[in-house]
């Protein structure tokens, strides 16, 4: 049959009465599942825009408030209410910040805005913390505030700029991040994205290094302080990871990478073993100063579990011992899928000293090292000269929560926020079931931490 | 042509019932649970924690349905007209407003808590499936990472749904549940717990499929698989 006599077929076919009541309700049950679906996905792209334009508003809100209450810690006379001011600030910038990752933009457009605010963020709560210790401002700090009130004052601005531009139908969300043809989205999608690389170039200027916060760049970039000893080249690294996993167990060790762009410049190599399927390879960083283990990922099928935990963290204190790390103490450890996860930590005349940590993975079944983790060590560890504590146990005793019945006690050096360290005395105790660790300030009686310990089947851990 | 006229009616009937069932919820019935002496596990725990909130128990909450269990069990259930016989079956979970655990089916055919971890895993499978096991560390790393840098959103579940900041998320992939026995939530536990093969990375791209110009503004720091990493 030619297809021009199909064609009449067709036709002849639908002029049949019964047929052609049967095409038009096929036509019909199309056209309202058509309906349907679009006004399904109108309805869906009504509820996006309208959390957009939540986060959006709420975001400007919050932005307004942080503003305000930074000009408000300016005028503070005391230090209570200058804390109680800053504390505010410090959830609000928070709070903006979180409704800035929900805004359809792209994350290099908001960065430096994102930062900003929690910079804002951070600066009022150290500013905060300090001034509940009864410390006024000092004449930096006031003209640091000063300068992120101005800016937050320029952010202020802009953002009502774009919010009138939104309000007024002029900025779609749809069309940000919408994958429509080419030649849409080049008319209408860049404008939205500028409007907010606008506002973001007010802070490209901005320093960096305004205080030492958690976020201060100068601390990320600082010398590590465990990394010790010469330069060494690829061939001198190689031999210091064959004897890291003993040179009897090593087939090979190959492509080397040198990383200089962290401040622990590393090699990272590739180790096979002996008597190993081909595929089961480790992955292994070290030093490029002093050949130190940075970390290891060895990934292989663990079988059954044969050892305890107990018997896993003395086969990790001996491994450490024997590749260098003297005095560790095993503290916290996690087990799950037949490895256990132990954190090891420096202890110098028993003195607990938690910032120098190495975490190692053993797998259970035959007790092999398969990871190692030592950031925290390289970064921190050195002999430290520890003072004799100012205050005695005792006396540090009855600074706890009376409610809280004190199991044991030590003296123990822990990191802070800003990559400080305080020496304090740890106190392990019960309250209602649950284990707490308190750290008072050896120095001066202050109650730096509280942890709560959890105990769960597969190890513990605190909170 | 009654063959052809059939189909099309039995293709109408269909396109009807399911446009129906949309929305629509599945109900499984409970296999008529109950917990009893010699239980243990997270349902004894909030069994143990609504007893000791309400004054019937003032032992440990360890998840364990012991002597103390079942004698608050037995104290709760005479005094709400159950019959006291120490053990938490349908009636007595319901009495007490435990109907999660009552109602088992329901509990574990709606979707239950997705935890980090399995956040995590579920973007480094969307993300880093075919990559090495380092590789796989090392998309999760760079999440941790994020978590930790001012630039960015401070909880795992903000920096994935960041919009626009994973393709995985973008196109849904980041819903597919993972087996816990996965590589990837070993990979996923590893990152969680500070292992880090990208040296602080914060971005990924892979150099065949890269469309954005800026990504290739970065330091590249690193390449793991197919992965570029840098700060």
């Amino acid at each position: 049959m030619s297809f021009r006599e199909k064609l009449l077929d067709l036709k002849r076919r639908l002029s049949d009465r019964k047929m052609y009541s049967i095409v038009v309700v096929v036509i019909a049950a199309v056209a309202i599942w058509g309906i349907y679906q679009y006004r399904h996905a109108a309805k869906l792209r009504q509820m996006l825009d309208n959390q957009y334009n939540r986060s959006f508003y709420e975001m400007i809100g919050y932005v307004n408030n942080v503003e305000t209450l930074l000009v408000k810690s300016l005028i503070a006379s005391t230090p209570a209410r200058t804390a109680a001011t800053l504390q505010e600030a410090w959830r609000q910038a928070n709070l903006a910040q979180t409704s800035l990752g929900q805004l359809p933009v792209s994350q290099p457009v908001l960065a430096n805005t994102s930062k900003f605010l929690t910079q804002v963020g951070d600066l009022a709560y150290a500013l905060n913390n300090q001034n509940m210790d009864g410390k006024t401002l000092s004449e930096d700090q006031y003209k640091t505030l000063e300068k992120l009130h101005g800016y937050a004052v320029s952010l202020n601005n802009s953002l009502n700029d774009l919010q009138a531009q939104i309000a007024g139908g002029r900025i779609r969300w749809g069309e940000l991040e919408s994958k429509g043809p080419t030649l849409f989205r080049r008319t209408s999608a860049n404008l939205p994205a500028q409007q907010f690389e606008n506002i973001d170039k007010t802070f490209q200027d901005y320093p960096t290094l305004i205080y030492d916060g958690p976020f201060s760049d100068h601390l990320v970039t600082a010398e590590p302080k465990g990394v010790t000893g010469d330069q060494l080249n690829e061939d001198q690294a190689r031999q210091k990871v064959i004897s890291f996993f003993g040179a009897d167990r090593v087939e090979s060790v190959d492509n080397a990478e040198k990383v200089d762009t962290d401040p622990i410049k590393t090699y990272t190599f590739t180790v096979k073993f002996k008597n190993v399927p081909e595929d089961q390879t480790a992955s292994i960083s070290v030093t490029q100063k002093g050949g130190h283990p940075f970390w290891m990922i060895y990934n292989r099928p663990v079988n059954e579990k044969k050892i305890g935990i107990d018997q896993a963290k003395e086969l990790g204190r001996q491994f450490l011992e024997s590749r260098g790390f003297k005095n560790m103490v095993d503290t916290y450890y996690l087990a799950e899928d037949n490895t256990a996860i132990i954190n090891y930590a420096y202890r110098q005349e028993n003195v607990t000293i938690y910032p120098d940590l190495i975490k190692l993975k053993i797998a259970l079944d035959n007790g092999e090292i398969i990871g190692f983790e030592g950031k925290g060590y390289l970064s921190a560890h050195t002999e430290r000269t520890i003072p004799a504590p100012k205050i005695t146990l005792e006396q540090a005793r009855a600074k706890i929560n009376p409610k809280l019945q004190v199991l044991s006690s030590g003296l123990a050096i822990i990191p802070t926020d800003y990559k400080t360290e305080i020496f304090t005395y740890e106190f392990k105790g019960k309250l209602n079931d649950k284990d707490f660790l308190v750290y008072i300030n050896a120095e001066n009686g202050k109650e730096e931490n509280i942890l709560m310990i959890v105990n769960t089947p597969n190890g513990i851990l605190t909170m | 042509m009654n063959k052809f006229r059939m189909a099309v009616v039995i293709v109408l009937i269909l396109a009807l019932t399911t446009t129906s069932f949309y929305g629509g919820k599945y109900f499984i019935t409970s296999m008529s649970p109950a917990l009893f002496p010699g239980s243990s596990g997270d349902e004894v725990k909030r069994l143990q924690q609504s007893l000791k909130n309400w004054g019937y128990y003032d032992g440990g909450i360890d998840g364990r349905y012991g002597w103390e269990t079942f004698m608050a069990v037995r104290d709760f259930q005479s005094s709400y007209g159950l019959k006291a016989n120490g053990i938490a079956c349908r009636n007595t979970l319901m009495a007490m407003g435990l109907s999660r655990i009552a109602q088992k089916g329901v509990a574990y055919a709606a979707p239950q808590r997705i935890s980090d971890e399995q956040l995590l895993a579920r973007a480094i499978n969307g993300e880093a499936r075919g990559e090495p096991y380092e590789g796989q560390v090392a998309v999760g790393a760079v999440i941790i990472n994020r978590i930790r840098d001012p630039k960015f959103p401070k909880t795992i579940a903000g920096v994935i749904y960041q919009p626009g900041a994973f393709t995985a998320v973008s196109d849904g992939q980041i819903n597919v549940p993972i087996d816990s026995n996965s590589t990837v939530v070993k990979a996923a536990r590893d990152a969680l717990n500070g292992w880090d093969p990208t040296n602080g990375c914060l971005y990924y791209w892979n150099p065949a499929t890269a469309t954005s110009k800026w990504i290739w503004s970065r330091k590249i720091v690193k390449k793991i698989g197919k992965h570029y990493f840098g700060k």
